[in-house]
């Protein structure tokens, strides 16, 4: 028994070490002089000097600014929206609820990178191009978020909602004071999913947006893959830390909670 | 209501119009790639604001896009969606797919018949290869590059070598490999002879091997290759037997982005990477090192590469007349000093090099000079119709024959079908 425990055990912290290997790379080499890029040397100098010279080769804190709208903006208008379609779905019954249903699924099956021209002829034709909004849009209307949060207000028993409406409670706030509070765990690990996707997000925001004002960080990124001169390691891996930094600080102050709600919403 | 909404649009419609009649500036909008480190974007957004000033009435808005593919996915999903830049520069060998796209057109419509003997005439005719087609002029040479070998004279020495002199020929590459690759005791080799990366697109610096070799690999109307003429699979089996049969190059398949730092930590004594690797190089090498032109075999020879001007097609004639002055002006000697000193790029065209600031320069750093020499031997970079898989087909070929998993000739008889199958209604 002790020993079956001792492997599990010894498992989990190779797996644990394998996960954070890239991690421990990455902070290395951001606080350590370029020399010390492919060298080991415990009392290596430590440095500043790669955050400094990160910051300044791009506009990173318009940069931050952007992508802090970017993902407010769209995780408050998901929430919005996928909340009140979901709840439709889930508690009335009206003519081509099963088509229209399909017809968000589908969604699920196609990959957003195909809509590309798609999308930037629609944002072109309604004058976006070149602003936060346009980045946002196209996942506003999010199926996996609708399909998501239907399953969990399915799941609500419909003595609760029976109750409130007993009691003179109408939809919205049924929906507002039973159902929403109920689905809190499937709000925080949609959200958390959503704003780690629109955090990361590349081409699309790079394809939509021409100008300083409006692009997100990962667009400031790019400017260190500089393939023909080869690659500053320290430099990268610093504006990298320094990019993804407020989404790992907040991963692990809000770590518990995260991990439980996921296991509550069934996202794995 | 609808009506009003109409009303209100049309009249919006005629104040925009009347507005643009007013001031009689020409907007322009122009992506570029960055590919090199440093201050690349700051540089060209200098110049364009230089330009800006200098041109009232053109209002040119230059636009960072990211690396050449995503440069150039932008480009073309901003085409296809109706909204193109009226300029963009794009890797040089994406000539057939735009043309193909039917979203760029050739620059001769928009110049002089005395322009185009001047100007067109006045580039480096290797970069012009990947620019031209069919008797046209599609692309305009700005950010283009050629690789070179660089060596390490410290090792040179050590090996007991001319530090001063690089290998001239095959051979002579294989026979400095050996005096140049060093074991420790146990056997295992702490310093290779050279490094020539392979992984990702190994074509680019196989053609220093095919080109040398007496091989061209397309054609210039992009619809014919030779990937199995006994020349490339002689080429083939060399770069195969650097590692396998003399022991001079690490086997397998070797990365890009650290092939420079090996260079620096001493894994390697040679290296062939692109002029792009100039600056890099001499701000960081611990030691003294040389650049030499790629050594050869029949003859000399190397790949050009990097990115050109294209003009694209849906814009006004006002547009693109703004658009060609603008790549005049910018491609004009000067401006050309100015981008390659701050690059590392190969200046296109043979004024440039004669202007008092490239003069400084070279004079202060002569190997700078060899890229722009080997030009002399320089021929297109592979670029086809589908070059996208035309040239996955080759890469596959070489890394199957690097990693040993068929013969240099079998792994190019392969890649000529599927190339042959792919171009066959271009023909």
């Amino acid at each position: 028994m002790s020993y079956d425990r001792a492997l599990n055990t010894t498992a989990a912290w190779m797996l644990a070490m394998f996960w954070l290997l890239p991690l421990a790379y990455a902070v290395w080499t951001a606080f350590h002089p370029a020399e010390f890029e492919t060298r080991f040397e415990p009392f290596a100098p430590l440095t500043l000097q790669n955050f400094v010279q990160a910051w300044s080769e791009a506009p990173f804190a318009r940069y931050f600014l952007n992508t802090m709208i970017l993902v407010t903006g769209i995780v408050a208008a998901q929430f919005t929206l996928c909340t009140l379609a979901a709840f439709a779905f889930a508690r009335f019954t009206f003519r081509g609820k099963g088509l229209m249903f399909a017809l968000v699924l589908m969604q699920l099956l196609i990959m957003p990178d195909i809509l590309i021209v798609e999308n930037y002829r629609t944002m072109s034709q309604l004058g976006l191009i070149d602003t936060i909004t346009a980045i946002g849009l196209p996942y506003v209307a999010s199926a996996f978020g609708i399909f998501l949060l239907r399953q969990t207000f399915m799941t609500v028993p419909k003595e609760l909602d029976d109750a409130a409406r007993v009691e003179g409670c109408s939809y919205l706030g049924i929906l507002w004071r039973v159902y929403i509070p109920l689905a809190k765990p499937t709000f925080l690990a949609y959200g958390l999913v959503s704003v780690s996707h629109h955090w990361n997000n590349f081409v699309w925001p790079l394809i939509v947006t021409n100008s300083v004002e409006t692009r997100p960080l990962t667009v400031g990124l790019s400017i260190f893959a500089v393939t023909d001169s080869g690659i500053q390691w320290s430099v990268i891996n610093a504006a990298t830390l320094m990019t993804s930094g407020p989404l790992l600080i907040a991963f692990l102050l809000f770590q518990r909670q995260f991990v439980q709600s996921f296991m509550r919403a069934g996202i794995k | 209501m609808f009506a009003n909404l109409l009303k209100t649009a049309s009249a919006a419609a005629i104040a925009t119009v009347a507005t643009a009649h007013m001031s009689f500036a020409v907007d322009l909008e122009f992506y570029f790639p960055v590919a090199v480190g440093g201050a690349a974007a700051d540089t060209i957004e200098q110049l364009t604001a230089e330009y800006s000033e200098a041109n009232p009435d053109v209002n040119i808005t230059a636009i960072y896009a990211g690396s050449y593919s995503d440069a150039g996915q932008k480009a073309l999903t901003a085409a296809r969606g109706g909204n193109p830049p009226q300029l963009s520069v794009l890797l040089s060998t994406q000539m057939f797919a735009l043309i193909d796209e039917d979203v760029i057109v050739p620059f001769d419509d928009y110049l002089s018949d005395e322009e185009k003997a001047d100007w067109i005439g006045g580039f480096y005719p290797s970069f012009m290869e990947n620019s031209q087609t069919g008797g046209n002029t599609y692309g305009i040479p700005f950010q283009r590059s050629t690789p070179v070998l660089y060596w390490n004279k410290e090792a040179f020495k050590a090996a007991g070598l001319d530090p001063e002199t690089a290998p001239a020929n095959w051979d002579e590459m294989v026979e400095m490999g050996k005096a140049l690759t060093l074991k420790d005791d146990s056997g295992n080799v702490t310093q290779w002879g050279v490094r020539i990366p392979s992984a990702g697109f190994p074509y680019w610096l196989f053609q220093g091997l095919s080109t040398p070799a007496g091989a061209i690999l397309a054609n210039s109307d992009g619809n014919k290759v030779n990937f199995n003429d006994p020349k490339v699979v002689e080429a083939l089996e060399y770069l195969v037997a650097l590692s396998k049969e003399h022991g001079v190059m690490q086997p397998g398949s070797i990365e890009w982005g650290p092939t420079p730092k090996a260079f620096f930590e001493g894994e390697t004594a040679m290296m062939w990477t692109t002029t792009g690797n100039l600056t890099n190089v001499r701000n960081n090498a611990p030691f003294d090192f040389g650049v030499a032109m790629l050594p050869a075999k029949e003859r000399r020879g190397a790949p050009t590469g990097g990115g050109n001007f294209y003009l694209f097609k849906d814009s006004t004639d006002e547009q693109k007349d703004a658009a060609v002055d603008f790549v005049q002006w910018i491609t004009a000697p000067e401006q050309a000093a100015t981008w390659s000193i701050a690059t590392g790029y190969i200046a296109p065209r043979a004024e440039a090099w004669e202007t008092e600031k490239m003069k400084a320069y070279t004079a202060d750093f002569p190997p700078a000079l060899v890229a722009r020499d080997q030009l002399e031997f320089a021929v297109a970079e592979l670029s086809t119709f589908e070059n996208g898989k035309v040239t996955q087909a080759f890469n596959d070929a070489l890394a199957a024959a690097i990693a040993g998993e068929m013969s240099a000739k079998e792994a190019l008889d392969e890649a000529q079908a599927k190339a042959e199958r792919i171009l066959k209604p271009y023909q």
